[in-house]
């Protein structure tokens, strides 16, 4: 009995004391480790933006930076910059929103293999996609174009993708899935009584789907929509592919020539104009939290429920259709093009004397390639559960603690999606080059790693912070009372019940660092090169062939990974 | 730092000031020297050219020395020698990139002397070299045409050609507004004909797009019956495809890539011994016939005959790297 209550009084006070000085010390390392993440690389731009010169040059502070962007052409492209996004945020929105509801809550036919096919464009890399489009959709010999003239007998053009339609097209096909990734577990998580609740008195199915399903998925959505809108403020191979040949500018592209075009480069103006856009998007932060302010938007409780499906009978072909003609337009269309075309010796010419394996013998046989595969795979496993494991903590901080600090962890992992990457990219060179050189970081792959982790952390945070919204605290605080402490808690009931999410989050972080190429192109060594930095040496070196094998590949490995992610979740979901 | 650059000049001031013919056993303790350093370091802003790699290779198995390329384009591979050597990281040896970028780095002191180069000898004078480059090899531009679209009798003969008014809306372009090829064309041009011709080019409507590998690619799809300036070395990439590179009668714009040696270069012997190398016949042959306009004498003549045709032409000429900023905005201003 003694030893019992000795024990008690130890353990009680072990948690007082972790409570005194483990918080803050935790806090204190969380804003220690994102300072080094995004603070820092961040500052070294802000020098930047108001210094004549980069860091390391003599030179003056002045506003130049701030004033160029009062240039018209600047402030033109920052209005097309962000009605462009807009545009296309609302359009993928309100499809992917479609799109959960039907693969989550209905008994559409083939909705599991829907799922995988719904999500697939987002993993394809856009200069692929870019240039299959271009094929399909240019004015003059553009497939569709012809197969329209050809069926109707006239002279014009159905479609031109070198135009502002062809841009918001071409985006869509990456918000569209990434904003489905975000919301459909959020859909499938919910708990159907609250539906049921609101039919049962009395409201129609419309009412129920926008006063209940819609308004529990606020968290979600709006994180997904405002990740997604900045994602289009920060696009660059879009527009530069379908903008520039008809004068469209975008912030980006802006960006692109004041680094790259330029004989004199002028960063004070480049990292100035990523400033004015990490203003404007914080500014959307803040709407976003005054919106969800003092609202809850619990779902999974302590009580026992069972995901229901909405019988829609003949309905569900329609649905089916909805979303087959989008997995036929975003993935058969382009990826046909791709895989058509990685048979033959050019893109585009389908002559029978043309046929080849040679581009998969050229991938096959390229030691930098599979160097770089492994580096990208080592690197892409280790960031994305790196930052999934940052981001769930900072998540956990942010919306289920009332620390001290956790607004200002909050904020600051959100930091790095708000600046444009080519930016960034720069930040992350001068942030790391010059750091003292015992810190083994520049010319390494920690150099790399730590960028994609800054640049992942904000994904990481949302996607979990969303999915602890919907978990009631109750749970939590049930395991607390049974005596399990935090870290248990955590494990047990948090990651337990927000897993889907973690996968989610964990497979976009995966392949966003797959493509990342412009923090890439500035931190790798010849040791440490990434399948990005491959890929554009194999486009520039004119085999567009051999990129699309690469994109073939790494369309397999998404389908693998979706496989075994949905597989995960259904028996997971089945044990709830 | 200082010590060490001083050092630097010390060591290479003699072999500067001695003629090349005089230094064959200096230059063999040179060989020795690279041989003992074993590695070099090149920057350069050729991405992804086999042709590059091939005599990257052919030096490796000469000379057992171990190459580390990092490749990036002219404006990232200067930021990161600019930001390395700011902060004492002297990571690299040799910096290969356009005669512009190569000028502005000089003016930023980024290079060191490289000493005498036995090679130097035999360099075309055109392409002259000076303490602190030497000439890499050269790109030479033309225009590109869809055999399907453009009839022998209407290929242009003349640049002046294009400016008829039957190519309206039909010509691509690299964008002149920015740095690379287009960039080399607009003062060429400029210089040629005066600032008339870029007034009615403009009213042709060229369209512009930076993403040149396509835009040759869409050339031979038939989306437009030319494109210019088109880089005559990927004549190799479009074999078998309806497009042909053709050299009007008052020659082609060129464009020089330089190598020069960054300060304080960990490897400055093995550094010196791939300059001499790359000015070697047996590698500006590999250029030549991949169609970069070889920088020595008597190699232009040693190429395969599609490719001696095109190079054999006049040599118009090339971008003013003071003026370049100055040919950008004048060009923003024509073409809007």
């Amino acid at each position: 009995m003694t030893v019992a209550v000795s024990l008690e009084h130890r353990e009680a006070a072990l948690t007082h004391g972790l409570s005194r000085y483990g918080r803050p010390a935790a806090i204190g390392l969380l804003v220690l480790a994102l300072g080094f993440l995004t603070v820092y690389p961040l500052a070294m731009l802000l020098y930047g933006s108001i210094h004549s010169t980069p860091p390391g040059m003599a030179g003056e502070f002045n506003s130049a930076g701030y004033r160029a962007l009062l240039a018209p052409d600047n402030l033109q492209a920052l209005a097309n910059t962000a009605l462009i996004s807009l545009v296309k945020t609302g359009l993928s929105l309100a499809l992917a929103i479609l799109m959960a509801w039907i693969v989550a809550r209905t008994d559409t036919p083939g909705r599991g293999v829907l799922e995988i096919l719904i999500t697939l464009p987002f993993f394809i890399p856009p200069i692929l996609t870019a240039t299959a489009w271009a094929m399909l959709g240019n004015k003059q010999v553009g497939t569709i174009n012809l197969a329209w003239r050809w069926i109707t007998g006239s002279d014009g053009g159905l479609i031109d993708v070198y135009s502002y339609g062809g841009i918001v097209w071409h985006m869509m096909q990456y918000a569209t899935p990434f904003i489905f990734l975000f919301v459909v577990d959020a859909f499938r998580a919910m708990d159907p009584s609250l539906e049921e609740a609101s039919r049962m008195s009395g409201a129609s199915r419309w009412q129920t789907f926008w006063r209940v399903t819609f308004a529990l998925m606020l968290p979600v959505t709006t994180s997904a929509f405002i990740l997604s809108f900045i994602r289009g403020m920060e696009s660059f191979e879009s527009a530069v592919f379908f903008g520039t040949p008809v004068n469209i500018k975008v912030l980006t592209t802006q960006i692109f020539d004041m680094i790259t075009q330029r004989a004199q480069p002028d960063y004070q103006a480049a990292t100035a104009m990523g400033f004015a856009s990490l203003v404007l998007m914080g500014l959307l932060l803040v709407l976003q939290g005054r919106l969800l302010r003092g609202r809850s938007f619990t779902t999974v409780t302590g009580k026992a429920y069972a995901p229901n499906v909405t019988r829609l009978g003949p309905w569900r072909w329609l649905t089916f259709a909805i979303c087959f003609a989008f997995f036929l337009l975003t993935v058969v269309l382009p990826v046909g093009q791709l895989l058509l075309s990685s048979f033959f010796q050019f893109f585009g010419f389908y002559q029978i004397d043309m046929l080849t394996l040679e581009h998969y013998r050229s991938v096959w046989a390229n030691d930098e390639f599979w160097h770089a595969f492994g580096n990208t795979m080592l690197l892409g496993v280790c960031g994305a559960t790196a930052t999934m494991i940052l981001g769930g903590i900072i998540g956990y901080i942010s919306t289920r603690t009332t620390w001290p600090g956790r607004k200002l962890i909050d904020v600051l992992a959100w930091l790095p999606w708000m600046m444009p990457g080519m930016v960034l990219g720069i930040g992350f060179l001068w942030g790391f080059a010059t750091l003292p050189h015992w810190m083994p970081i520049y010319g390494t792959l920690w150099a790399l790693l730590l960028a994609y982790m800054a640049l992942g952390t904000p994904v990481a945070v949302r996607v979990t912070s969303g999915a602890y919204a919907q978990i009631a605290r109750d749970i939590e605080e049930c395991s607390r009372v049974h005596g399990a402490n935090w870290g248990q808690t955590m494990l047990r009931i948090l990651v337990a019940l927000a897993w889907p999410a973690f996968a989610v989050g964990w497979v976009l972080i995966f392949f966003g660092i797959m493509r990342e190429l412009s923090a890439s192109i500035l931190l790798y060594v010849p040791d440490t090169q990434v399948m990005s930095v491959v890929m554009l040496k194999m486009w520039n070196s004119g085999k567009p062939e051999d990129v699309s094998v690469v994109g073939l590949i790494m369309l397999a490995l998404v389908l693998l990974f979706r496989w075994v992610q949905l597989r995960f979740i259904k028996r997971r979901i089945s044990t709830l | 730092m200082r010590r060490r650059r001083l050092l630097g000049l010390l060591a290479a001031a003699p072999a500067i000031a001695r003629p090349a013919w005089a230094q064959g056993d200096d230059w063999n303790k040179v060989v020795d020297a690279a041989k003992k350093e074993g590695k070099l370091s090149i920057y350069t802003a050729s991405i992804g050219s086999p042709f590059h790699k091939k005599v990257f290779d052919a030096f490796t198995a000469k000379y057992g020395i171990k190459i580390d390329l990092l490749e990036a384009r002219a404006s990232e591979v200067r930021e990161r020698v600019r930001v390395e050597q700011a902060a004492g990281r002297f990571l690299g040896d040799l910096h290969h990139n356009g005669s512009t970028t190569t000028w502005l780095m000089t003016r930023d002191g980024n290079f060191q002397p490289h000493g005498a180069i036995p090679n130097i000898a035999n360099v075309d004078p055109i392409y002259q070299p000076d303490d602190l480059k030497i000439p890499a090899e050269v790109i030479s531009y033309s225009l590109l045409i869809n055999k399907n679209m453009v009839k022998p009798a209407d290929e242009p003969k003349s640049w002046k050609d294009i400016l008829d008014p039957k190519w309206a809306g039909k010509i691509l372009s690299d964008d002149y507004r920015a740095l690379g090829g287009g960039a080399v064309f607009f003062p060429v041009m400029l210089r040629t004909f005066g600032r008339g011709f870029h007034d009615k080019l403009a009213q042709q409507k060229p369209v512009f797009s930076r993403d040149l590998q396509n835009n040759e690619r869409r050339c031979a799809r038939g989306e437009f019956p030319i494109y210019l300036p088109f880089n005559l070395q990927d004549l190799n990439t479009l074999k078998g495809l309806p497009v042909k590179a053709v050299v009007p009668a008052e020659g082609r714009p060129y464009v020089r890539f330089d190598i020069s040696m960054l300060k304080n270069a960990p490897h400055p012997n093995a550094a010196r011994l791939f300059m001499n190398h790359y000015l070697e016949p047996e590698s500006q042959i590999i250029f030549g016939n991949a169609g970069y306009g070889p920088v020595i004498r008597g190699v232009v003549e040693k190429t395969i005959p599609e490719i001696r045709e095109l190079l054999a032409t006049k040599a118009m000429g090339t971008t003013d790297p003071p003026k370049q900023d100055e040919m950008l905005a004048l060009a923003k201003e024509i073409y809007k």
